[in-house]
């Protein structure tokens, strides 16, 4: 009986193994870029893509403050222009996924498509700043940056916001 | 005559219980980086931690169904799952207990909102499947039943 108890252990604990390991390896490209915060940076200018087949990489808080400390990001909001009006990272573009047809030319015309891009919207669970992202990769945008913790995060960091409702 | 109706009974609950998670492990497969994102919003894991649940969970679900569905180690199968499902129930009740409002990240990733509580009760429906499945299953490497 124990003999058969520690052999289904054994059974189960191989299953499980196996298949961890084929998910890593499966994602081991996401799981080395989301381990070293690392994303890459075009030496080239960006062609335009048809394609949403480059990944985009997500990125943390910190990672996400220290590209605004040092200016070198331009933050994209994907949510809602009235949530954005009320309070948004400071210095953030509003680019509401719900119309980004429309708003894109003026868009393209005030940010360069060298530019890192840090997309976030209304934190983990939302997904307009992948949608966007995805959208923006195939205007041209190359460096995209996908900031899951959204405004909620950075909110909660004490990170610098402005809006109408502060 | 009753051992046939047992026998059509486990197959249903097996291959079933195999669609479901074959099922959540695909969507999740198909889609990490928001998975992760679910795993996230939970918030009990630091940053790269939720990456790698997201790399290898949705796995070792899709292994789960899979075995099920081809009747390969099912009592082992039946063992994960029944486990994954305790855990699963935990966590959304440690959602509940500390009042966050998050979609429960089980199946598609992103859109409506499925409440804790219903996910509660679903998972418990797994886990009693997974459970008779584990009791009730006989040793063998591939099940017909």
């Amino acid at each position: 009986m124990k003999e058969k108890s520690k052999k289904l252990f054994f059974e189960m604990t191989v299953i499980v193994l196996l298949a961890a390991i084929t998910g890593i390896a499966w994602n081991h490209r996401l799981l080395r870029d989301a381990y070293t915060g690392k994303y890459a940076i075009a030496k080239t200018p960006p062609e335009i893509s048809t394609t949403t087949g480059a990944e985009m990489m997500p990125v943390g808080l910190m990672q996400v403050k220290d590209l605004f400390d040092r200016k070198e990001a331009v933050f994209v909001d994907a949510r809602e222009n009235s949530v954005f009006s009320q309070a948004h990272i400071a210095n953030a573009l509003s680019l509401p996924l719900a119309n980004v047809d429309s708003a894109l030319p003026m868009f393209q015309q005030k940010v360069p498509y060298s530019s890192i891009l840090i997309l976030y919207c209304s934190g983990y669970g939302c997904h307009d700043s992948k949608d966007l992202g995805k959208k923006l990769q195939t205007k041209g945008y190359q460096q995209i940056l996908i900031f899951e913790g959204g405004f909620p995060e950075w909110q909660s960091a004490g990170f610098p916001i402005e809006g109408a409702d502060l | 005559m009753r051992i046939k109706t047992k026998h059509y009974f486990l197959l249903t609950l097996r291959v079933g219980l195999g669609l479901v998670f074959i099922y959540a492990g695909i969507l999740k497969i198909r889609d990490p980086i928001a998975f992760a994102g679910s795993v996230a919003a939970y918030k009990l894991l630091p940053y790269f931690l939720n990456y790698l649940v997201a790399a290898t969970i949705p796995w070792v679900e899709a292994a789960c169904g899979l075995f099920l569905i081809v009747g390969f180690r099912v009592r082992a199968v039946a063992g994960i799952t029944a486990a994954m499902n305790i855990l699963f129930i935990f966590l959304l009740a440690s959602t509940i207990v500390r009042g966050l409002d998050i979609d429960c990240g089980c199946f598609r990733q992103g859109g409506a909102k499925t409440s804790a509580w219903i996910a509660i009760m679903r998972d418990i429906v797994f886990l009693a499947t997974a459970l008779i499945l584990f009791t009730e299953q006989k040793e063998r490497r591939f099940s017909y039943r």
